[in-house]
């Protein structure tokens, strides 16, 4: 098993870059978006399958990280607790952002679905 | 991917304050300890939090001087002197019996552990304050 960095958890390790986004109104808000857009390299997806194909990598990624972090705790291994509830909860918020997208990406195929022809 | 904000800072205050309190429990452990392998009392170990910048996560590029401040913990020996007391029959006693205990209070040592852990909670409570927000925000979209 990998050793386990105490100062950042590995999920951090994967960065997911700010698509471009539209400017916005608002003077502040649009600043921070812009200046956020303009620093990182922005990814642009062709298609929304990789969007959510990078999502769902991402959310395996984290409860690998807390399966990994919990089991190493488990083992006896020098892991604070706090580290692993944390990656646990990291696992399950990330996880319910998946199923959130799921959830109206369906409602959105149901909806095309019922549409009269 | 940063979901649960000020998980990074608040991980880290818990992980200073967890050794804080390991360094209360072997001051206070050590409290009468005479002898060390160094030779003298035992010497009563202080610590200091300093800022160490972490690089900001959250798709902020770290050129730009967007930086999380860290705690980071140092262990530095205290400078107060051993109590000397009177006990000539003690092994370790000099030759006017004088015995060199650490320079420790127990009562400090206990006021000090009270602040961790109360600070360890504080730390705790940030986390679940962000995971509920994140759970909150997520709930926009929900239906019904």
């Amino acid at each position: 098993m990998s050793p386990i960095s105490p100062a950042t958890p590995a999920i951090v390790g994967t960065e997911w870059t700010r698509p471009i986004l539209p400017k916005v109104a608002n003077p502040s808000v649009g600043s921070d978006l812009e200046g956020i857009a303009a620093s990182g390299s922005p990814q642009t997806y062709a298609r929304f399958g990789d969007v959510l194909t990078d999502l769902i990598r991402q959310t395996d990624q984290a409860q690998r990280v807390s399966g990994e972090t919990t089991g190493a705790l488990l083992a006896g291994q020098n892991v604070p607790v706090h580290q692993a509830m944390i990656a646990g909860e990291e696992a399950s918020v990330s996880f319910q952002l998946m199923l959130e997208v799921r959830n109206r990406l369906l409602e959105g195929y149901q909806e095309l679905m019922r549409m009269q022809v | 991917m940063n979901l649960i904000p000020g998980a990074t800072s608040a991980t880290q205050g818990l992980q200073a304050e967890q050794l804080r309190m390991e360094v209360i429990s072997q001051n206070i452990a050590n409290a009468r300890t005479t002898r060390t392998s160094s030779g003298g009392p035992y010497q009563r170990q202080a610590v200091r939090f300093s800022e160490a910048l972490g690089e900001a996560l959250s798709g902020v590029d770290a050129t730009r001087g967007d930086r999380q401040a860290m705690p980071r913990l140092e262990i530095l020996p205290d400078t107060r002197p051993p109590v000397r007391v009177h006990q000539p029959g003690h092994p370790d006693a000099d030759g006017e019996g004088f015995v060199s205990y650490p320079a420790i209070s127990v009562h400090e040592e206990m006021a000090d552990l009270v602040s961790a852990s109360r600070t360890y909670e504080a730390n705790l409570a940030v986390i679940r304050n962000g995971r509920a927000l994140a759970q909150q925000a997520l709930s926009i979209g929900r239906r019904a």
